[in-house]
């Protein structure tokens, strides 16, 4: 207890001369194990890092002159974690409606953009880096509830979603990408009541999902995809007619926005729980040609060899989640994981809810527990939602050349009693204080 | 002939438990808590642990189940929860509402109750909800699938009372925008702060005093040969005036210090004790208060920021109340987390530095000493209850799961029996669902009047 | 007088007469037997090719109080016991509902216990009519708004001009619901909003009758310098009644009240009984010794192209599919239960819902018993009614075929020895018409 009073002061300390005194995004992490994730884990090697990148990883390395060394020895590396569904930025207090910040009025907004609506203070951030969330994807549909359901309510297209690294001086600095993604929240035919139909209640709340169910519950549901077919079709007049050079043609921020989706640069990020609605999700992307990514799915059925065919990959929802039906078997969702992996479908892991990110790894970990293989839990929040989100050649692994998003462990940080020492983000260690460690420094003095 | 199988099926899910059979773990790395880790056998009989040891004796004819390689804890103890509750976990319709008892709407049928039985919770203080400054009365389960709810009930545990300070109490009664939960309007209901809060408990002690001074009065007189008309009983200020006497536990439901520090201040005045503060999220600045008082701390592992008086929640909450000798737990309040309070244990050696058996006992002896039951339950020691919980990997690693549950000695939940019957199950299911469609055809979709039974 | 010559009788309290003869005057059995000689000015029923039984008897309806909801019944089937509490309809009962938010049980929420059915009757309530077309001759007429509904009366269904008429025994009963949730709401509704708060309440108000008895007791014996107790409507309904009705659907709630009537220590009749096809819920109820009512109102599934049925519980399909067995459950366990309607009131719906009990296992004779002699037994009057012995109340139904069969036509139904014929309508149930007043007793 007394010792990690110790290294709690040591780091805070070490804290003092680092990023908030100025930039310093070169450091060299001398005789760690490094866990690459792409790669087989190499024991004693170092990590030159060098303006924000992994310049270099190997075993025989010399630091260059005037670097700051870090000796590693005893610790591992491991790329940072990546969180594919959050309001990290958006939302503070998820009772008190005036700190939330998703869930705009309007059906389609899909010009919205969550990136600079980020508060870079807010006090998730600081809390989610203690267990190794360097970045995440940052959603603009409803969460957290707020005093009564204000907007996001039977809206379609909620914004623009983002990826963010988890540190910065403001949302520009944080910005990796402004439109990773358009949200879309697919109809659904709720399941009977009780428990809000199919889509587990943070998600539905986080998304902004009216839950289905009542009495014209099909009708509603076919109607909703009518409407998306038809916005989706005048988004593409409106490009056909730009492309032509149509004199007169007004701008439409809205339709502009989805540009970079029809042109399969930007994917859409769809809500779908259950089986049905992703194989309508399916359709709607086959049938306007575009790319898409599962946000959510609560089951697997036999929707795996589709999913792969087009290389859907998916987000999953958090592991640590009741069944869906009453005799459902208990494990349901522990289990869910194994059997996208077994099927051959990419998933990385999403939290939903700021006030779980935090615990990121340790989900990944309980699907290990039940069934996935070590490694696959291990990439689920580092490559995977790197390449998810497009963002592969930069993240999501211990690679020469990749941006230095990284973390420095004395285990494996999928175990709870796993202490993350360091933590880099585009190379600069960010001190891993944050209000509550404050808050327990102050009250450990109480005499 | 499909009731065969039913029943079958029934019987085999039930044919756990056991019924007071002896028992050998064998070969397992045994944490009790008390005692440190021992790598050996548990002895279990007539529902007690009655050995255990790196060599153990075992009994002629005892059962045995092979758990090498595997890790015994004492069955998990959830010091918060509201599940098995029937028509709701509030009458938050008045400010004062200890008349009404939990135990009257227990479900034993609630699936919520395998499932914490799969996630290695044996015992269960089952709460009144938030909504009142004084709530209703509660009580101890153990978590016996497949029993009556008469028989789930923890025997000679201390019953108790909910107490709830801060935002439910005053939000439940007075709504934003005037509207209920149903979005009717809604005529608010005191208090409406938390000021309100504190005059409602002290109003309520009040009376209790003067009932209970009533009726020592009668019995008094009773006692010296008088036949007085009794008092009438009050259902509202029975359960108080047992806290008075020291008969009943309270269990407050807690967020800020200060609100903390005034249930303290008014327990001490009106002569009660607070047995548990619950939540307590802001109990680390107030810990040393509490030890003084005497009151254990029950807590959540990590959730916070999730409304204003949860803004300075931290990890280290458990840790540091512990640290200044208050009695704490860890909790769940919710029907998912008390699936993995193992690892939710396994926080506290993360946020704060705990050792390995400071973890395990928040979610084991530190309950049972707060709920009064450490005697019967709480540890790995001879004489207790076998209630016990054998995980396949160590049970303070995410990468663990349950492999069986035991109480009293009898074999709840078996993972590997749940996963092989599932199909089955399944398959029952199906042809049940085929039936009824068919039925409901041949009756040319008449059915749907009424009877939607959900 | 009427006389039904040459029928086949099934009497119910004895063996079935093959061929007999059923003599009724001013409005009792006179003679029931298979020599039975007609008395030369009767109205004479050929009985050839007709069975006679006696009147059947609803359990528990709300028949003759017009505008009021079918008897709830807690919870239909299913986990959670989810259902909601019968709409309170347009009811003159409803004046006497308090409108103020109720903040305890001191306010006697929900509460109109000193209602007596027999002061409610309405002889105009289309529905008497209706149900007698399908046999019912007797109901047992309950008040069942809000928690304490009232008292209830065994009224003969007979068009009367007074309904005074046609009461036979009163009062017989306090009506007990819990709902589910509650009765306002809860969170800004009203006291009590949960179903604890309705127990917590119900108890309450048998420990504030039972002190509310010995202070009466003690200000009767010596008023002199006793502050006199404050007189409680709600008590006064609810004190030295015969016998109390809570409602049970679930194996949860049966153990429940089971309980719970213990506690109250009151004669209890247990009402619903979804669940009972369950071999524990049988055995507890005969442990008890307590006599139980079985809703005619079988859980159906919901139909419909977006209805997914596997995604109801095991439990709850279970009870779909086996509610209808209760009934033999209970016979077989030695469980003393009658049938209620429980809203099924159209006579085809009524036998096609008795035919399910009988393809589940119960014996018609079983069956005709459940709707005749035992709720006359449960509710203290087979002295009176419920079989066709000489002395009784002259109340019978006549049918062309066996009473539960599909195609099987009521012909005649006489109450109170009046003779009325259903309205020729191949369906069979549709109304009925008295005969031409005067001159059939």
């Amino acid at each position: 207890m007394k010792f990690a009073g110790l290294l709690l002061t040591c780091a805070l300390a070490f804290a003092g001369h680092i990023a908030w005194a100025g930039a310093n995004d070169t450091v060299f992490i001398r005789n760690a194990d490094v866990y690459p994730v792409t790669a087989a884990p190499m024991k004693g090697v170092s990590v030159l890092i060098q303006d924000g990148k992994i310049a270099e990883i190997g075993a025989k390395l010399t630091p260059p002159k005037g670097v700051r060394i870090v000796d590693a020895k005893g610790l591992r590396v491991y790329p940072g974690f990546i969180d594919s569904a959050t309001n990290l930025g958006l939302a503070e207090i998820s009772a008190v409606r005036e700190t939330v910040d998703t869930g705009e009025l309007g059906e389609f907004m899909p010009q919205l953009f969550a990136l600079h609506s980020v508060n870079p203070e807010s006090e998730h951030f600081g809390v989610v880096r203690v267990n190794g969330v360097t970045s995440a994807i940052t959603l603009p549909g409803q969460g957290g509830g707020g005093g009564g359901r204000g907007g996001g309510r039977g809206q379609f297209i909620s914004g623009k979603a983002a990826l963010i690294h988890t540190n910065g001086w403001t949302w520009e600095d944080m910005s990796i990408s402004a439109d990773a993604a358009i949200q879309l929240n697919f109809p659904s035919l709720g399941g009977r009541g009780g428990r809000g139909g199919e889509i587990p209640p943070e998600v539905a709340q986080m998304l902004g999902m009216e839950t289905g169910g009542g009495a014209n519950a099909r009708r509603t549901y076919e109607e909703g995809i009518a409407k998306i077919n038809q916005f989706f079709d005048d988004a593409r007049h409106y490009k056909a007619a730009k492309d032509a050079h149509t004199p007169g043609l007004k701008t439409d921020l809205k339709l502009e926005a989805m540009i970079p989706v029809l042109e399969r640069k930007v994917p859409v990020a769809v809500s779908a729980a259950t089986v049905d609605t992703m194989k309508d999700a399916i359709k709607f992307a086959d049938k306007q040609g575009i790319r898409i990514v599962i946000m959510g799915p609560r089951e697997l059925g036999d929707v795996g060899p589709e999913l792969k065919k087009r290389d859907i990959p998916v987000v999953l929802g958090r592991v640590l989640a009741l069944p869906e039906h009453e005799d459902d078997s208990y494990d349901s969702a522990m289990a869910l994981a194994n059997q996208f992996y077994k099927a051959g479908v990419k998933f990385s892991f999403g939290t939903f809810n700021n006030e779980f990110v935090r615990n990121l790894p340790f989900e990944a970990a309980a699907a290990a527990g039940f069934g996935l293989p070590q490694e696959e839990a291990l990439k689920a929040i580092t490559i995977n939602p790197a390449q998810i989100w497009s963002k592969a050649n930069e993240l999501g692994s211990v690679e020469k050349g990749k941006v230095a998003d990284l973390i420095v462990t004395n285990g494996d940080p999928l175990e709870i009693q796993t202490k993350i020492e360091r933590l880099y983000i585009k190379g600069q260690e960010v001190p891993l204080t944050n209000k509550q460690t404050r808050l327990f420094e102050k009250y450990s003095a109480r005499q | 002939m499909r009731t065969k199988i039913v029943a079958a099926l029934a019987a085999a899910l039930l044919a756990l438990p056991l019924c007071a059979e002896t028992i050998v773990i064998r070969n397992a790395t045994i944490m009790t808590v008390t005692h440190g880790t021992v790598k050996g056998s548990i002895v279990v009989k007539d529902g007690k642990i009655a050995d255990i040891g790196e060599k153990v004796m075992e009994p002629a004819g005892a059962s045995i189940i092979d758990a090498g390689g595997q890790y015994v804890i004492p069955g998990i103890i959830d010091c918060h929860s509201h599940i098995a509750v029937d028509g709701g976990v509030n009458e938050g319709s008045v400010s004062v509402s200890s008349m009404v008892d939990i135990k009257d709407v227990i479900n034993p049928e609630d699936i919520s109750i395998y499932r914490a039985l799969a996630g290695g919770v044996t015992s269960a203080n089952i709460l009144h909800g938030s909504a009142n400054s004084i709530g209703g009365q509660t009580l101890v389960l153990k978590m016996r699938w497949g029993k009556s709810a008469e028989q789930m009930i923890f025997e000679g545990a201390t019953p108790g009372i909910k107490f709830a300070l801060g935002e439910n109490p005053k939000r439940a009664g007075n709504p934003a925008g005037g509207r209920g939960a149903t979005g009717t309007t809604v005529q608010a209901r005191y208090p409406a702060t938390r000021m309100g809060v504190e005059d409602t408990i002290r109003e309520a002690f009040t009376e209790a005093k003067a009932y209970k001074a009533e009726w020592d009065a009668y019995n008094a007189a009773v006692a010296r040969g008088e036949h007085p008309i009794p008092p009438r009983k009050d259902l509202k200020l029975e359960p108080l005036k047992e806290v008075l006497e020291g008969k009943r536990y309270v269990h407050c439901h807690s967020y800020r210090a200060d609100e903390i520090l005034m249930l303290i201040r008014v327990a001490d005045e009106f002569g009660f004790k607070v047995r548990t503060f619950q939540h307590v999220l802001e109990g680390y600045k107030v810990a040393k208060e509490i030890a003084a008082h005497g009151a254990g701390g029950s807590t959540f592992s990590d959730w916070w920021d999730y409304k204003v008086e949860a803004a300075d929640a931290i990890p280290y909450n458990a840790y540091l109340m512990m640290k200044n000798g208050v009695i704490s737990s860890l909790n769940s309040d919710d029907a998912e987390l008390m699936r993995h309070l193992n690892t939710e244990a396994a926080k506290t050696m993360k946020y704060g530095g705990a050792t390995e058996t400071e973890a395990l006992a928040m979610v084991t002896l530190n309950p049972a000493r707060q709920l009064g039951i450490d005697k019967r339950v709480g540890s790995i020691d001879v004489g207790k209850d076998a209630d016990l919980v054998i995980y396949d990997k160590y049970p303070l690693s995410d990468y663990a799961k349950v492999q069986k549950v035991l109480i009293d000695g009898a074999v709840y939940f078996d993972r590997d029996k749940e996963v092989s019957a599932q199909a089955a199950k399944m398959a029952e299911k199906e042809k049940l669902v085929e039936k009824l469609k068919q039925q409901q055809q041949a009756q040319g979709g008449r059915g749907g009047r009424g009877g939607r039974g959900q | 007088m009427i006389a039904i010559r040459n029928a086949r009788i099934v009497t119910v309290s004895g063996p079935v007469l093959a061929k007999g003869t059923v003599v009724v005057r001013n409005g009792l059995i006179e003679a029931v037997g298979e020599n039975v000689a007609v008395p030369a000015d009767a109205t004479v029923v050929e009985g050839d090719g007709l069975t006679v039984y006696p009147g059947l008897i609803d359990a528990l309806s709300t028949v003759g109080i017009p505008g009021a909801a079918p008897a709830a019944t807690a919870g239909r089937g299913g986990r959670g016991g989810a259902a909601t509490p019968a709409t309170p309809a347009v009811n003159p009962l409803a004046a006497a509902a308090p409108a103020a938010r109720s903040m305890g049980p001191e306010d006697r929420p929900q509460t109109t216990s000193w209602v007596i059915a027999a002061d409610e009757i309405q002889p105009t309530d289309r529905r008497i009519e209706t149900v007698r077309a399908g046999g019912i001759t007797t109901a047992v007429t309950f008040p069942t708004r809000g928690i304490f509904g009232g008292q209830g009366s065994i009224i003969d269904l007979g068009a009367e001009e007074k309904a005074g008429a046609m009461v036979v025994e009163s009062p017989v009963g306090q009506y007990i619901a819990l709902g589910r949730g509650g009765f306002g709401g809860g969170m800004g509704g009203g006291f009590p909003g949960a179903l604890m708060g309705v127990i917590a309440y119900v108890r309450q108000v048998y420990l504030d009758a039972d002190h509310y008895k010995l202070v009466k007791e003690a200000y009767a014996k010596n008023p002199r310098g006793m502050e006199r107790p404050q007189y409680d409507r709600a008590l006064e309904g609810v004190i030295d009644s015969k016998r109390i009705l809570l409602p049970a659907n679930r194996l949860v709630e049966i153990d429940r009240m089971i309980h719970f009537a213990a506690e109250l220590r009151q004669p209890t009749i247990l009402y619903g009984m979804h669940e009972a096809y369950r071999p524990e819920a049988a055995e507890l109820l005969k442990k008890a010794g307590l006599p139980v009512l079985v809703s005619l109102h079988w859980p159906t599934p919901p139909a419909g192209p977006d209805v997914h049925l596997d995604e109801e519980s095991m439990r709850q399909l279970e009870t779909y599919d086996q509610a209808p067995a209760a009934a033999a459950a209970l016979q077989k366990a030695g469980v003393k239960f009658a049938f209620y309607s429980d809203g099924v009131d159209a006579p085809r719906d009524l036998q096609r819902a008795v035919k399910r009990a009988l393809d589940a296992g119960l014996t018609r004779e079983q069956a005709l018993r459940a709707l005749t002699l035992t709720p006359a037994e449960i509710y203290g009057v087979a002295d009176r009614l419920g079989s066709i012995e000489k002395g009784k109340i002259g109340n019978l139904v006549v049918t062309k075929g066996d009473i539960f069969e599909n195609s099987t036509r009521v012909e005649v139904v006489i109450v109170d020895g009046k003779k009325y014929t259903p309205a020729s309508d191949s369906s069979g149930g549709r109304g009925m018409t008295a005969e031409a007043p005067g001159g059939e007793q």
